[in-house]
């Protein structure tokens, strides 16, 4: 019953009058974030893999890689804060998988909040928290190469934070859309993979096979990576790959949303 | 004699694995991007090795897909007993327990160079030697390294109470055989600290039976036959199987 569309909407009207929708949105977003912190395995293996990454296969191989120009510890070091936040914005998905098999979203659904609000709530609670994890990483590698102008820290985080938005919504809309559990996580598993490697954050474009480069400067990793990389070194804003992080997060957070919605009201829109 | 039923209990692996053939694709899918993206661009970025590093890095892909298909098999385990409670009915079987804790090892192994058969093809035909014998010699090296993994795998799953925690036990061993083995860069450049763990990673020998499987001499790989190479390999495979058959015995509680 708790699901009925109109029960729904009447939630959203008098008792809450007093609760204004963007604090109950933050509330929403606020239990995403607290849902991650409480749980140290995710954040040790990511964190473990951040490492390893940067500071052992960054390391050596940048001493394999001799390119005039290419400084490619450096590349790969920003590029590697980038994969860390597309990892991580991916596991929202893995949570909703998960509170639909074990029971938790029928609770949820009781909550006094739109069902708007809701999926709204969950979107941003998996930005959010993908972006507080993530800095001090971003901090590490700040210090490392002497990242240091605010504006420039500013606009990299805020490509990052729109990274992480997009690929919450779109790890909303496969968590939706696929049934079996194995299946869901390799293929989010591999959606995982292909945005990131197939892209411009570990490595650059120029010395991608033709058949990935053709495609690699269209992955919203990419337009995290070339803004990022834009703000911090070269102090600019690359104004095509923000247009290009908007029109992601646009497309999969709408994409999410109506699939998620579709889920909760069994095809039913309010 | 329960040994008779060692084939049926690897085909029920087996076809567990193919009751959903778009994970095997799915498998597949990482494996060509790992090379065809990941290896090929890397390929282009590394000079001065002597010899191309695409190809010297190129069974490396083939290699994770193996793992990742042989912690496949340690999941199913675990799920078998965490999630479809299916652990008893298994014990109901005519088979003594040994036998069929071994047998779901080597049921592992068999999804596992199942899972990578295209791949290993696709590496033997880059090597040039996909019509010689030593097509045999890269299957044996798969199939060596992944009785190590899929040993490994069911340990942990022993030990783990929840999923969380056995994929971030996956995870780390997952970072140890990829990032602290030969897989991208030869044992010299390590420090020489990680040098003894590099050298007891089963993915180093793996990888170096590979590569002298192949008619290209690649700096820093000791020239020699493979045998030598997984001969060292089934010291720790071995080993790690032996630990996932005692581990499975314990966790069923047999």
């Amino acid at each position: 019953m708790s699901s009925l569309p109109t029960l729904a909407s009447d939630l959203s009207s008098p008792p809450l009058a007093k609760e204004s929708s963007t604090r109950l949105v933050f509330q929403m977003a606020l239990r995403d974030v607290s849902v991650l912190f409480r749980t140290p395995w995710i954040i040790i293996t990511r964190g473990l893999a951040f490492v390893i990454q940067l500071f052992v296969f960054a390391y050596l191989i940048s001493g394999l890689i001799h390119v005039p120009g290419l400084n490619f510890f450096q590349y790969y070091a920003v590029g590697s804060v980038v994969a860390t936040i597309a990892s991580i914005s991916f596991v929202i998905g893995y949570d909703i998988f998960e509170e639909a098999e074990e029971g938790v979203l029928d609770y949820l659904l009781t909550l006094p909040i739109s069902r708007r609000q809701f999926i709204i709530g969950r979107a941003l609670g998996g930005a959010l928290r993908a972006i507080i994890y993530i800095i001090p990483m971003f901090l590490v590698v700040a210090f490392i190469e002497g990242f240091a102008q605010p504006l420039s820290i500013i606009s990299a985080l805020l490509s990052l934070f729109l990274l992480a938005f997009g690929v919450t919504g779109m790890s909303i809309t496969v968590a939706v859309s696929v049934k079996s559990a194995n299946r869901f996580d390799v293929v989010l598993a591999l959606l995982e993979l292909a945005v990131s490697r197939g892209s411009t954050a570990l490595y650059p474009i120029a010395f991608m096979p033709l058949y990935v480069s053709i495609f690699a400067p269209f992955s919203p990793v990419s337009f995290a990576a070339d803004s990022a990389r834009a703000s911090l070194v070269g102090f600019s804003l690359d104004l095509p790959a923000i247009a290009g992080l908007v029109a992601f997060v646009v497309i999969f957070l709408g994409l999410g949303a109506a699939f998620y919605f579709r889920r909760l009201e069994g095809g039913i829109y309010s | 004699m329960s040994t008779r039923l060692i084939p049926l209990i690897i085909e029920r692996d087996v076809r567990v694995l193919f009751s959903d053939a778009f994970l095997v694709a799915i498998m597949f899918a990482n494996f060509a991007i790992d090379l065809f993206v990941t290896a090929a661009t890397f390929g282009r970025l590394v000079t001065g090795q002597g010899a191309n590093y695409f190809l010297f890095i190129a069974p490396g892909s083939n290699l994770i897909t193996a793992m990742v298909a042989a912690f496949q098999s340690g999941r199913d385990v675990w799920r078998e007993k965490y999630i479809k409670d299916l652990t008893s009915y298994l014990l109901t079987l005519p088979v003594q327990r040994p036998v069929l804790a071994f047998s779901r090892v080597l049921g592992g192994v068999v999804r596992s160079v199942i899972a990578t058969f295209p791949g290993t093809l696709v590496i033997c035909y880059l090597y040039g030697i996909l019509f010689t014998s030593k097509v045999l010699v890269a299957y044996l090296t798969v199939g060596l390294f992944s009785l190590g993994i899929v040993g490994l795998s069911m340990a942990v799953s022993a030990f783990s109470s929840s999923i969380e925690m056995w994929v971030t036990i996956r995870s780390v061993i997952q970072l140890y055989l990829s990032f602290l083995s030969t897989l991208f860069y030869s044992v010299s450049v390590f420090p020489s600290i990680l040098a003894p763990i590099v050298s007891s990673n089963p993915m180093t020998w793996a990888i170096q039976a590979f590569r002298q499987l192949s008619p290209i001499s690649f700096a820093q790989v000791p020239a020699g036959d493979s045998l030598g190479s997984i001969s060292i390999l089934a010291g720790p495979s071995l080993a790690f199987a032996l630990l996932g058959t005692i581990c499975y015995i314990w966790y069923a509680k047999l």
